[in-house]
């Protein structure tokens, strides 16, 4: 029976030890896991924004972003959008919500500041008090404008959908008029050396350029890529000088319409990646259309 | 204390058949709902309906669950003969990963207006569930595919008896860890905000499992423990059994879906234990160059099985 | 096994070579195979396990004389448990994107026998000190592993190493697949048990 009570105690300061340790550094990690991540999120949008190390970012761009949630009800489905707005004394977020055909319903001023509205938790808190109770909140995405003195200049899409294996977790950039700026695949879980490839270069870089016209009817082709293509490809973004004026032009024109060239043995990758895209931005330029017509139905002073 | 037993037996059974037929909401029209190749969705109904009323394309809306907002493109509507069987062609395939939701506006059927209803049209419940059973099984194979558990697999994948007792012991523990783990992670972690005692919470659940067993079937049934007392021990250093709690807490599964990849992951060990043994039962007998004896032609052979497995993946299953 | 003779050099080395715990003890394969693709890999595993097994080491040799026996394995998991768990937050917080990309290999290292097989063989009977230097050459001997596999197979696979472009092009796409981490593995083990006969045929002849 001592021994009993002997290991007990061992094992219990034991524990408590291990707690202390993980807990400590936890403690230490929160934040900067937080921080980190966020940090890289603004890389990666920038990035593909076009900026870097060697041409960084001007002050003038701003990134607003819009989160859209759905608001659901025994009666109806409504479309609630988060949207940072003009005030007098300074900026501030509002809900707008809108019916299922588009039409302006009503705007609900939210208590949230820049830095609160990053936080889902928290957003949710003040979307909680200005929604009827019975209704239920779910948050569905959101969508970052990039804009430069008043102007947009172009919309960051983070989205995910499923590839070969798991989900990818992708972003996409596109100009005010819907032309592909670029892609960036965030996480994917595809085979090493064949799937994993949407990765690479001379994958991702084939979708820019690409006009939302040409977008709609993508496809995915099971060609091998021409290699002055490849060439081409791989040079877009290091501004390395290694293709001269004449060259990138001329590459333009041939391969701006064309469709996505599969990689090699990864063709339901590719075609899961070009119709995730596809079907991202598809959806996005039909719900920004409805939503400023429905900023300007209610006057609401949007900030982008 | 048996008639107790058998009288909570008897309440849980009840309450299982109220719960299944709560779900269904009365007799409806729309009897069934589902995606038909890769454009259409075909609607069966209880009773013939007008043609007419069938005719019309701004009758039906189709859209997306998650996006109730963006409706899609409808194409064609066809009315098959005898007035029940109704196919909505879409102008795009479907992505029919997702569940799609169909409003069908003021139904007429033999000139009387029956109002309107939604349906849901999802491939079926079992067939996800069976899906990721499969999918462990074999498709995302945790031995060859996922490459977890190797020490183990190389371990005891001699004999045929010693892989057989070893998968059987396996897939008995894995099954409870992670049914405990993922109770104790949807309930307690994830509601405190404690993901981060994750790992170490998942370990002491497995080595309690793993103690609990031992326990249990040395005393109930000493003959079965002769026979797989010696794996319970192995079950701890087999990284499987601790990477399918931590599968299960990123994926966000319901218990259902726990349930079966935990059952999956442990089958498709045993599946893999046994063929491995089986070709290295004959491996004895051939002549091996002497630096490949052992291990080293074993893991030739896991890489044979590894390549082969990759024919599976890509294919879906409902 | 008593208490260890050897010296701190020689026990770095018996880590590296005689008891390298991919090639020899056939110890921890798991990432040995799945996650070897690139050298930046593993040396990043490599890092993670060092660490673990150095602080395990240390403090299960450290509180050797309080254990008591009852509880001597649950006591090592939960040390271990605790050592992966601060890795595993540090990494995600500061090496994020390296973190994603090994997926939950990190947090497997709880499961990986080397670290246990190491507290009980040799930290629960030797000084810290020992147990430190034998933490190191067991993690080591693990990096030295799982870069050796990896630069095989991004150079082979990918024309690549640690990203940098090396070769041109791709001459075996074959190594990056994940099946051929199998066949690597197999047939590093056979080249070191080819030098090993190699070497004591020799050392029969010479005596």
């Amino acid at each position: 029976m001592k021994e009993i009570i002997k290991i007990t105690i061992a094992l219990t300061i034991s524990c408590l030890v291990a707690g202390l340790v993980i807990g400590t550094t936890f403690l230490f990690t929160a934040k900067a896991k937080q921080q980190n991540e966020h940090l890289n999120v603004q890389q990666t949008m920038l990035g593909l924004l076009g900026y870097g190390k060697d041409k960084p970012a001007p002050p003038a761009l701003k990134l607003h972003s819009i989160h859209r949630y759905i608001l659901q009800d025994a009666e109806a489905t409504r479309m609630g959008y988060i949207v940072p707005v003009r005030r007098d004394n300074g900026e501030g977020f509002t809900l707008v919500v809108l019916d299922l055909k588009g039409r302006f319903l009503e705007q609900h001023p939210l208590e949230l500041t820049a830095e609160t509205a990053l936080s889902g938790e928290d957003r949710k808190k003040a979307l909680a008090a200005v929604v009827a109770p019975s209704m239920v909140v779910s948050f569905a995405d959101t969508a970052i404008i990039a804009c430069r003195e008043g102007k947009r200049e172009a919309y960051l899409l983070p989205g995910e959908f499923p590839g070969f294996k798991t989900f990818i977790k992708a972003m996409v950039a596109v100009n005010a008029d819907f032309g592909m700026l670029g892609l960036e695949v965030i996480e994917h879980e595809e085979d090493p050396g064949l799937g994993g490839e949407i990765t690479q270069d001379y994958f991702k870089n084939q979708f820019v350029g690409k006009s939302f016209e040409t977008l709609k009817g993508l496809k995915v082709v099971k060609e091998p890529l021409p290699p002055e293509y490849e060439r081409y490809l791989e040079s877009l973004g290091t501004a390395d000088g290694e293709l001269s004026e004449q060259e990138i032009a001329e590459m333009e024109r041939l391969y701006r319409e064309k469709d996505i060239y599969a990689l090699t043995g990864a063709t339901i990758s590719s075609a899961a990646v070009t119709n995730g895209v596809k079907a991202m931005v598809r959806k996005f330029a039909y719900r920004i259309q409805i939503l400023d017509q429905a900023v300007a139905t209610g006057d609401i002073p949007i900030l982008f | 204390m048996r008639k107790k037993v058998i009288a909570l037996t008897a309440a849980v059974v009840m309450l299982a058949v109220l719960g299944l037929t709560g779900c269904e909401t009365g007799p409806r029209f729309i009897k069934q709902a589902d995606f038909d190749e890769t454009h259409g969705i075909v609607l069966t109904f209880a009773g013939p309906v007008d043609a007419d009323w069938a005719a019309d394309k701004a009758n039906f809306s189709v859209n997306e669950k998650p996006d109730p907002d963006i409706l899609l493109n409808i194409e064609s509507v066809r009315l098959d003969p005898g007035n029940t069987r109704l196919t909505l062609t879409l102008a795009d395939a479907l992505n029919q990963e997702q569940p799609h939701q169909v409003v069908v506006k003021d139904i007429m059927a033999d000139g009387k207006p029956l109002g309107s209803t939604a349906v849901t049209v999802a491939r079926s419940y079992f067939g996800h569930l069976f899906a990721i059973f499969l999918g462990a099984l074999l498709i995302q194979n945790f031995v060859f595919s996922k490459y977890l558990g190797l020490c183990v697999f190389f371990g005891t994948s001699q004999k045929k008896s010693t892989a057989v007792g070893m998968g059987i012991t396996f897939t008995f523990v894995i099954v409870f860890a992670s049914l405990m783990s993922w109770f104790l992670y949807q309930f307690v972690l994830k509601p405190y905000r404690l993901d981060h005692l994750q790992i170490i919470v998942f370990i002491g659940l497995v080595s309690l499992t793993v103690q609990a067993v031992d326990t249990i079937l040395r005393k109930i049934n000493p003959a079965l423990f002769k026979a797989f007392g010696v794996y319970l021990v192995l079950v701890i250093a087999n990284c499987i059994v601790i990477a399918v709690p931590l599968i299960l807490a990123d994926n966000e599964y319901n218990m259902f879906e726990s349930l079966m990849l935990a059952l999956g992951a442990g089958l498709g060990f045993l599946l893999a234990l046994f063929l491995m043994s089986s070709v290295r039962e004959r491996l004895e007998f051939a002549n091996v160059p002497v630096s490949y004896r052992g291990l080293p032609i074993a893991f030739i052979v896991a890489g044979l099985f590894a390549l082969s497995f990759m024919g599976f993946s890509g294919m879906s299953i409902f | 096994m008593p208490a260890t003779t050897k010296t701190n050099f020689q026990l770095v080395v018996n880590g590296l070579l005689n008891e390298n715990p991919i090639f020899r003890l056939a110890l921890s394969m798991c990432p040995a195979v799945g996650i070897s693709t690139t050298v930046a890999n593993g040396l990043l595993l490599g890092v993670a396990v060092l660490f673990v097994q150095v602080f395990s080491s240390c403090t299960i040799s450290l509180i050797k004389d309080y254990i008591h026996p009852r509880i001597r394995i649950p006591t090592y998991t939960l040390t271990i448990a605790t050592w992966v768990t601060v890795i595993d937050l540090v990494l995600a917080a500061y090496l994020p994107v390296a973190y994603k990309a090994m997926g939950i290999f990190v947090r497997l290292i709880v499961a990986f026998a080397i670290i246990t097989m190491r507290l009980e063989v040799f930290a629960c009977r030797n000084t810290v000190t020992a147990s430190f230097w034998d933490g190191i050459g067991m993690g080591l001997g693990f990096m030295f592993g799982m870069v050796t596999l990896g630069a095989v197979r991004e150079v082979l696979g990918m024309g690549t190493f640690l990203g940098y472009d090396v070769i041109g092009f791709r001459p075996l796409l074959f190594f990056v697949l994940p099946a051929a981490g199998f066949f690597l593995v197999g047939f590093m083990m056979a080249v070191f048990n080819y030098v090993e006969t190699v070497y004591h045929r020799r050392a029969k002849r010479g005596a």
